[in-house]
């Protein structure tokens, strides 16, 4: 409940006092609140059977990357830091930003506070009227404050880190609330450099991972041994594997080859992103439609939408978007199993 | 407003009572269907648009139509009336129809439909494209008794919802990237809340979404709320509506777990983002009123809207039809306006409306790009990252002049006058910075005095026109603007104060002008002359486009290629194989190439390509064809000997923003592949089997200089690109892609008065405004480019300077080389909105300096009564000349390859024009 309240306390003002100290880390108190508040979790916890919700202070930012040889470069979160309940797991991220950003994997009952840098360099070329990044997170609960929109859209402010077009912040915090009943895969990505719609198109898009509260853990942590984040770009998969025993996030990037250990359970997350719509398939593979028990082989996506399965690694094979042009252009990928 | 809300009172009261009867007879286990009879009428809203009406001939037409609440087992009949000027049906795909017939103009129509299935279903007009203009609805068929949907509450339990917890339902229709919705109280009352409305509702209310879409796919998202996905127990907050008709009905509690806020739904492709599709959800506190905000109504401030104390609708459907390719629904009714207007690509609205785009009657993917806009206006440029499907919607709220293209096809025009109705005339800038205008290139502050202005305004009359395009045939040429006055900015254009009321557009008519086609060349070519007459239509098929070949030994049209069989659709651009017996084209509104076989006419194979081929070359090395996408990201590859496409080389990194490649040209090696890169602003070089060599930006920085064509020397040592925009000639050596130098083509040009002088100091007063293909002779001795603005540009290699300025016609477009008889080489340029071919001979004594460049002569291109034909020219004959073709192939790396028999028409230097 004091988690609630602190909120609160820190929402209430912020509207008010935006205007006018618009050049400065507005959230800062709040932000030192939260790690007072943190801090004061792990500690009388510690030593405890931690079957309940824990606390995540997470720090990322977004930069500008690698550009294509020709001066042309994308966007793309990179992790700062992760505490859970003070315990630091940061080292299970890329210390570069990666296509696709931190995958932030979450219980059902926990707290996040995440507070977002912006690092782009001030001469990206924008051509809009914003150089402000946001986290725009789905699935999970939180308030108006932390929709990582511009203030066009919300009313109430433009709620990310860098020169926004009615609000600037050095950094923003958002809070997010893992709430019962939004367990499942979830993307999150930018809604505000450029304009009102954001630049997730450009690299600025990552995933959480919501376990469900009623898997006990920290057992359901070591279900599958492999999971893979794979986005469904307009020309590429921009894909991601993770180490269920290390947690390690390897392999970002375009197209990449996946690995897994023979006869083990993998969870595969796709989510799409972009303008094209898609239709996936893991080829000689079938798995269960999520929330039923039709096997299928394939399966239409579009853009946000989220399609999470499990399958026995068996053979290797190839996933593919079979869409017209993308499978022309080579969007697929080698799932080795070894 | 009364008006505005349909009773369902009535109908509920009915249920009831069936469901007294129910309940009355489950003793029995009779079951018991209700018979709900509806009289729909088909009716044509004032902004043009078509829509259902129930109950009477007086009620009003409603987008979405009426939804259709009804249970699991009960029968649904509808008595359609069709008021409208179009064939009206009444298709519900997923439901037994008893009638697929339509309704012809004035007809009635009954349909029985049963409702064996739970779902949301989308009713419509099953009318060709025409649906998409408003003739579309929700039934909703509920379980007859209990739960009918369960939403997750915010301590994630799942909690089944009957009818009597709803405190409101919305139906939202995804149309294009518009959203239509509809809000239903709890009592049953249907309220229209029209195009790009802002829902409403207060903190836990029970709030079920009705989400369909008709048309291309989208997802729906909304902010910060969770629901089921149907009939599973997974939570999602995002939904695929894929392409066709598909729904998604789903209950939310608002707020949940939350709290208020403004919370934006939106379709979550990036280019309907862009293109507008978004609203808000507004919760408000417990205690708030939670009323939603209409949106834009077709009944609205709009010229002739008949209820102007609401936001209007213009609607301007997307078309593969010659000029009317963004065409007001209610162009016909403005074309017969006492104004002269001869546009049906030009709405009229006021302050504060919006207007809405759907493309509706196109096979192709395009862009909705702002191209001109009053100085200061918001909302404004309006554009989006990659070519689609769908549509678009903008409000407008600053006075004056707003022309939208579509960057793919960039002679697509639409215009939206928003007009002051404070002042007289129509305003042309915002009236608040002199009349001014802004252009997408980067031009701020222009005067709509200046001669610029009114020359961008004259072509989008001609463009958009056909009665103002040269008809050759006719002998006579009329070119008439609208007869209503305008309110343009200060001098010097007629010498009119600031912000004065200037003469109708009238003023600049002509009238009954002789319009002779002039004579043909005295030197014959050699061999045929394939031109793509993309506008000319004919009897046999819907779409638009022949391609028409000329022999150029007598210089008449041998031959007509429509191909009705495929509805061959805007024919663009071609190329042709080794042994010249196959034509290669590309169908630029849609997603084809044809092969054709070059001495009959008749088709071979109908390939699917990709969005929107522009142009085709093949590789002089092994034969394999290239095809420019210019609707995606890459050159598709169909190898030597095949007739599928094996693989798509892109045209940029991963992830980046997608090329749209034009016009392309290949290295007479075959080994590189240069493309103009009109949504990037580049000019790319690629090898044939992949890899980027280089990307090299064009228009010297300025935003959107779309460089559209490419010409390569013989020897491959330096690429030249139109910027259509710019204005330019962009140099690039072949080899690194470094830019070496940017012709000007307007510089001789004074946009303020009009006038032209040599300001570049390069010895000829020469413009070419708006250029487009630029090919460089098979020697390499000269670039000659194709002007839209009306011009042929002639521009010496050796020096990369403008030697000569020659006339075109209107909308001046495609340029190639074909050999001359004799020796040397003619170009035969093509014009969109003129119909003869103007062949230009660049060296004609042959002595290598080519500043006596000159127009050998003309040729119509209408059919005649000697022309070979697959189908009979039903209107705009000869027109819409673009990509060109002359057989046999003379460019470098080509014409070696030609067989003998070819070879012999040939000189020695033709046959090999640079190791000579």
């Amino acid at each position: 409940m004091s988690f609630q309240v602190n909120q609160s306390s820190c929402d209430m003002p912020l509207s008010q006092s935006a205007i006018e100290t618009a050049k400065i880390p507005y959230r800062s108190f709040c932000a030192r609140a939260a790690a007072g508040f943190a801090l004061a979790m792990s500690i009388s916890f510690i030593g405890a059977d931690k079957s309940y919700a824990a606390e995540h202070v997470i720090e990322m930012t977004a930069k500008d990357i690698a550009d294509d040889g020709f001066g042309n470069k994308l966007l793309a979160y990179q992790m700062l830091s992760h505490r859970i309940d003070g315990l630091d797991v940061t080292d299970r991220y890329s210390n570069a930003p990666t296509i696709p950003g931190p995958i932030i994997e979450l219980t059902e009952g926990d707290k996040v506070k995440l507070t977002l840098l912006n690092t782009i360099d001030p001469a990206y070329p924008v051509s809009g009227t914003s150089k402000q990044v946001s986290v725009h997170v789905h699935g999970v609960h939180y308030k108006i404050l932390s929709d990582g929109t511009l203030r066009v859209i919300n009313r109430k402010l433009d709620e990310g880190a860098g020169e926004g077009p009615e609000d600037t912040f050095a950094s923003y915090e958002y809070e997010w609330d893992v709430a019962p009943g939004t367990a499942g895969t979830w993307p999150y990505h930018d809604h505000n450099y450029e304009n009102h719609n954001g630049s997730e198109h450009k690299g600025l898009f990552g995933a959480i991972i919501v376990n469900p509260a009623a898997t006990p853990r920290p057992q359901n942590a070591y279900k599958f041994s492999k999971e893979y984040v794979l986005y469904l770009g307009d020309d590429a998969f921009w894909g991601v594997e993770i180490d269920s025993t290390t947690k390690k996030q390897t392999k970002h990037g375009v197209n990449p080859t996946l690995n897994a250990p023979k006869n083990t359970d993998v969870r595969f997350h796709l989510i799409a992103l972009g303008t094209d719509l898609h239709n996936f398939s893991l080829n000689n593979y079938k798995w269960f439609d999520p929330g039923t028990h039709n096997l299928i082989n394939q399966v239409a996506i579009g853009p946000l939408e989220k399609h999470v399965f499990v399958i026995r690694s068996k053979n290797s094979t190839q996933y593919v978007d079979n869409n017209f042009s993308n499978k022309l252009l080579g969007m697929k990928g080698r799932f080795i199993v070894d | 407003m009364k008006e505005q809300i349909i009773k369902f009172n009535k109908h509920i009261a009915a249920m009831a009572v069936v469901m007294l009867f129910a309940v009355a007879f489950l003793s029995s286990s009779m079951a018991m269907a209700a018979v709900h009879s509806f009289n729909f009428t088909a009716k044509t809203l004032p902004n043009g648009q078509l829509g259902y009406a129930t109950g009477g001939a007086d009620a009003e037409a409603v987008i979405p139509g009426p939804a259709l609440f009804v249970k699991q087992g009960d029968t649904i009949q509808i008595t359609l009336t069709n008021n409208t000027a179009a064939d009206v049906g009444f298709s519900v795909p997923g439901l037994v129809n008893s009638n697929s017939a339509k309704a012809t103009p004035g007809q009635t129509q009954n349909y029985t439909l049963h409702a064996n299935k739970t779902g949301t279903y989308v009713y419509h007009g099953d009318n060709n494209g025409k649906e998409l203009l408003g003739l579309f609805g929700a039934i909703i068929v509920d379980k007859k008794n209990g739960p009918i949907d369960s939403f997750v509450n915010g301590d994630g339990s799942i909690v089944p919802v009957t009818q009597a917890d709803l405190d409101k339902q919305f139906v939202l229709f995804m149309v294009g990237s518009t959203f239509w919705g509809t809000e239903i109280s709890a009592d049953g009352v249907q309220k229209p809340l029209w195009a790009a409305p802002d829902l409403g509702a207060v903190e836990n209310d029970l709030v079920r979404f009705h989400v369909l879409a008709i048309g291309p796919g989208h997802t729906f998202h909304l902010h910060a709320h969770r629901w089921l996905k149907t009939d599973t127990t997974t939570i999602i907050d995002t939904k695929l509506l894929n392409d066709g008709t598909d729904t998604h009905s789903f209950t939310i509690k608002a707020g949940s777990g939350v709290g208020p806020g403004d919370w934006q739904f939106h379709c979550h492709l990036i280019a309907h983002m862009e293109a507008g599709m978004h609203g808000s959800f507004r919760v408000d506190p417990v205690g708030g009123d939670g009323h939603s905000v209409v949106g834009a109504s077709p009944y609205g401030n709009i010229l002739l809207g008949t209820r102007p104390s609401e936001p209007g609708l213009v609607t301007l459907e997307v078309s593969d039809e010659p000029a009317s390719w963004f065409r007001s629904p209610r162009g016909d009714a403005i074309v017969g306006l006492p104004f002269d207007i001869k546009t049906k690509s030009l709405e009229v609205m006021y302050p504060g409306s919006s207007v809405n785009f759907i493309m509706s009657d196109t096979n192709g993917v395009h862009t909705i790009s702002s191209l001109l806009w009053p100085s200061g206006a918001h909302h404004m440029p309006f554009n989006q990252s990659a070519a689609y499907r769908g549509g678009g919607i903008v409000k407008l709220t600053t006075p004056g002049l707003y022309v939208f293209t579509c960057k793919v096809h960039p002679y697509m025009f639409g215009a939206v006058i928003v007009d002051d109705p404070e002042t007289e005339g129509l305003d042309l800038g915002n009236p608040a910075m002199d009349y001014k205008i802004d252009l997408v290139t980067g031009i701020a502050g222009l005067p709509t005095s200046s001669d610029l202005a009114v020359r961008l305004l004259r072509t989008f009359f001609v463009a958009t026109s056909p009665s103002n395009w040269q008809d050759y045939s006719t002998g006579i040429w009329n070119l008439r603007f609208p007869t209503l006055p305008v309110r343009i900015s200060g001098a010097p254009f007629g010498n009119i104060e600031d912000g004065g009321l200037a003469l109708a557009l009238s003023a600049l008519n002509v009238i009954d002008a002789p319009l002779a086609v002039g004579a043909a060349p005295e030197k014959p070519g050699v061999g045929e002359v394939w031109v793509n007459t993309q506008f000319e239509k004919t009897a046999g098929k819907y779409k638009p486009g022949t391609t028409t070949v000329v022999d150029t030994t007598n210089w008449t049209v041998k031959r007509k290629v429509a191909l009705p069989e495929i509805n061959n659709n805007n024919p663009h651009n071609m190329w042709t194989n080794r042994d010249q017996s196959v034509i290669y084209q590309t169908q630029w509104f849609d997603t084809k190439l044809s092969m054709i076989n070059r001495e009959t006419g008749a088709l071979i194979k109908n390939i699917t390509v990709g969005n929107t081929p522009s142009h085709v070359v093949t590789l002089p090395s092994n034969d394999d064809l290239t095809i420019a996408i210019n609707g995606e990201n890459g050159v598709a590859i169909i190898p030597a000997g095949t007739t599928t496409v094996s693989k798509m080389l892109p045209t940029q990194a991963h992830g980046h923003t997608s090329a749209n490649p034009h016009g392309h040209w290949v290295s007479a090696d075959g080994t590189k592949i240069v493309t103009p890169n009109i949504n990037t602003n580049d000019i790319g070089i690629y090898g044939a089997t992949g890899g980027i060599h280089a990307r090299t930006p064009t228009g010297n920085n300025a935003p959107g200089a779309h460089p559209i064509a490419i010409g390569m020397m013989p020897d491959s040592s330096k690429i030249y690109a139109a910027n259509l925009l710019h204005h330019s000639l962009s140099v690039v050596d072949g080899a690194s892609g470094a830019l070496l130098k940017t012709i000007n083509l307007i510089a001789d040009y004074n946009p303020i008065d009009g006038s032209f002088a040599d300001n570049d100091g390069n010895g000829a007063i020469a413009v070419g405004v708006l250029p487009i293909q630029s090919p460089v002779s098979p020697d390499g001795k000269a670039v000659v480019i194709a002007a839209t603005g009306g011009q042929i540009v002639i521009v010496d290699t050796k020096t990369d300077k403008i030697v000569k300025m020659l006339p075109c016609d209107p909308g001046c477009h495609g340029a190639n080389f074909g050999a001359k008889e004799g020796g040397g080489y003619y170009a035969y340029v093509t014009t969109k909105f003129g119909n003869r071919l103007t062949v230009v001979d660049i060296d004609p004594d042959n002595n290598g300096d080519i500043s006596d460049a000159h127009i050998a002569g003309y040729v119509s291109l209408v059919d005649t009564a000697s022309t070979a034909k697959d189908d009979t020219v039903s209107s705009l004959p000869g027109f819409g000349g673009q990509g060109v073709l002359a057989v046999p192939n003379v460019y470098n790396g080509w014409v070696q390859n030609l067989p003998d028999v070819w070879k012999s028409g040939l000189t020695a230097a033709q046959r090999n024009p640079i190791g000579h």
